[in-house]
């Protein structure tokens, strides 16, 4: 996925918010349970926001460089958008 | 036992009524002891209890999921409710009606079976014309924002045509196949000499779906349910009895499995009769083979035990008809040789349709 690049996310998937705070990514047939910087990333995702400014975003909140941050998002999107779940 | 044990998944089989009759179809034998069926208020109500416990998705299959009339009115409770919505169906009623009204209702999934990639093929194994309807269906989900999965049930008597399945999937543009070996419970086990697959036929299955998903790598995810009988260890059931999976049959029955039923030592209990958060937590079914404590040897002292926590208590239940031993699937199981000779028994027995 380009950095320019808009994710949006594919038919059928879903955020759940927990009450004690956890995050769920609900996909066909199953649930992913997000760590704190993969939840706040895809809380970002609405199909208008560029993967660069989320990746700026979650850095920021989270107090790590742009590059380390970047490295980690990337390789999560990418797997999510190979199983079809952001597009 | 442990606190945290929370259920994830709530299968709702609203009805095993169908107008097919898959002789490979996991459902009870007993079909017509399942007609009391719950009411809408007493779905509604395990919806919510479900949630309560902590269920993020309801499934919603049987049977055939769609012959209930109020199966609109049900997806929108679950979704009310905040659960992740499935529908579980051969898709002969989904019409551009009712496929609107659930996608409206907030349906977040559908997956829909075929029984093979040929018509002629079938509708001899469905017992009835309808494979045509199919792809209408599969053509008018991939229209709606709504996900699709692709299933079929591979055995004997289709397992040759699994490269055409995935040609057919591919024409139709699905993202998201199922390959799924039978397993053998209910008309599948009564019928499991006519459906054993050939050594030969699953050896070509895994090649056919390896090649598969390396040229189809991010086009197409295919997911491959191994066949029950073939591999050196069991599937880990369930990911436990009890751990995160909650069956309510047609008529009110919470089970640890959807094929627990079948199991006549262990009594299990109704939603009509008790909260389904007390049979959860306290019910005697549920708490049998929940874990590890339960485990006799080789699993007592397995480094795998939990991964595949003992394998099936429902295939142990049906080959050694004790639910308590190791899976024979297991090659480390005692009973182990059974499995084997289960496997080559595969006379061209003629297979029993699915009735009630
Ligand atoms: C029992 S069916 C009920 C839903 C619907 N009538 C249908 O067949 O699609 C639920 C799902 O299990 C699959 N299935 C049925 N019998 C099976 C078996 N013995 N082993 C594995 N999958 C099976 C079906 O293809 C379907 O996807
Ligand atoms: S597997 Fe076949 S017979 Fe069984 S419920 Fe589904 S369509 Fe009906
Ligand atoms: S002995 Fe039990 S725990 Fe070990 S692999 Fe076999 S079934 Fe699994």
């Amino acid at each position: 996925m380009k950095p320019t690049a808009c994710p949006r996310f594919g038919k059928g998937v879903k955020l759940r918010h927990d009450g004690n705070g956890s995050v769920m990514l609900l996909i066909p047939e199953g649930a992913l349970v997000l760590n704190a910087p993969a939840a706040a990333a895809l809380e970002l995702v609405d199909g208008t926001r560029p993967l660069v400014e989320i990746v700026a975003a979650v850095a920021a909140r989270f107090d790590v460089t742009a590059d380390r941050a970047g490295e980690d998002l990337s390789e999560l999107f990418e797997r999510l958008e190979q199983r079809g779940l952001l597009q | 036992m442990n606190e945290q044990l929370r259920p994830l998944s709530l299968l709702c089989e609203l009805t095993y009524r169908c107008n097919l009759q898959c002789p490979y179809c996991y459902n009870p034998l007993d079909l017509r002891a399942y007609r009391d069926e719950l009411t809408t208020g007493q779905w509604r109500s395990v919806l919510q209890a479900a949630a309560d416990l902590g269920v993020v998705q309801a499934h919603f299959s049987g049977g055939e999921p769609t012959l209930r009339s109020d199966l609109v009115p049900l997806v929108e409770a679950a979704a009310a409710c905040g659960l992740y919505t499935n529908l579980i169906t051969q898709g002969t009623f989904l019409d551009d009606e009712l496929l609107d009204r659930l996608v409206d209702g907030g349906l977040n999934h559908v997956q829909i079976s075929i029984q093979a990639p040929q018509a002629a093929l079938a509708d001899r194994i469905a017992g009835a014309i309808v494979h045509d309807k199919k792809a209408d269906a599969l053509r008018r989900v991939l229209t709606r924002e709504v996900a699709l999965t692709l299933n079929c049930v591979l055995h004997r008597l289709n397992h040759d045509s699994i490269e055409e399945v995935i040609d057919y999937a591919q024409r139709l543009g699905i993202r998201r196949l199922e390959l799924a070996n039978v397993q053998f419970y209910g008309w599948a086990y009564r019928n499991r000499v006519a459906l054993m697959p050939t050594l030969e036929q699953v050896r070509h299955g895994e090649d056919v779906v390896a090649a598969a998903r390396e040229r189809l790598h991010g086009s197409m995810e295919i997911v491959y349910v191994l066949p029950d009988y073939f591999g050196d260890f069991p599937k880990p059931c369930m990911n436990g009895w009890g751990r995160q999976f909650i069956t309510v049959t047609p008529n009110g029955y919470a089970l640890p499995c959807p094929a627990a039923a079948g199991i006549t030592t262990l009594a299990f209990e109704n939603v009509r009769d008790r909260a389904l958060g007390d049979i959860w937590r306290d019910s005697a079914s549920f708490v049998r083979y929940r874990g590890t404590d339960w485990m006799p040897e080789p699993c007592r002292s397995c480094e795998r035990r939990e991964l595949d926590w003992g394998g099936c208590r429902c295939q142990a239940y049906l080959i050694t008809g004790d639910p308590g031993v190791t899976d024979p699937a297991c090659s480390l199981s005692p009973d182990h040789a059974s499995i084997a000779s289960l496997r080559e028994e595969t006379s061209g027995a003629e297979p029993v349709y699915r009735r009630a």
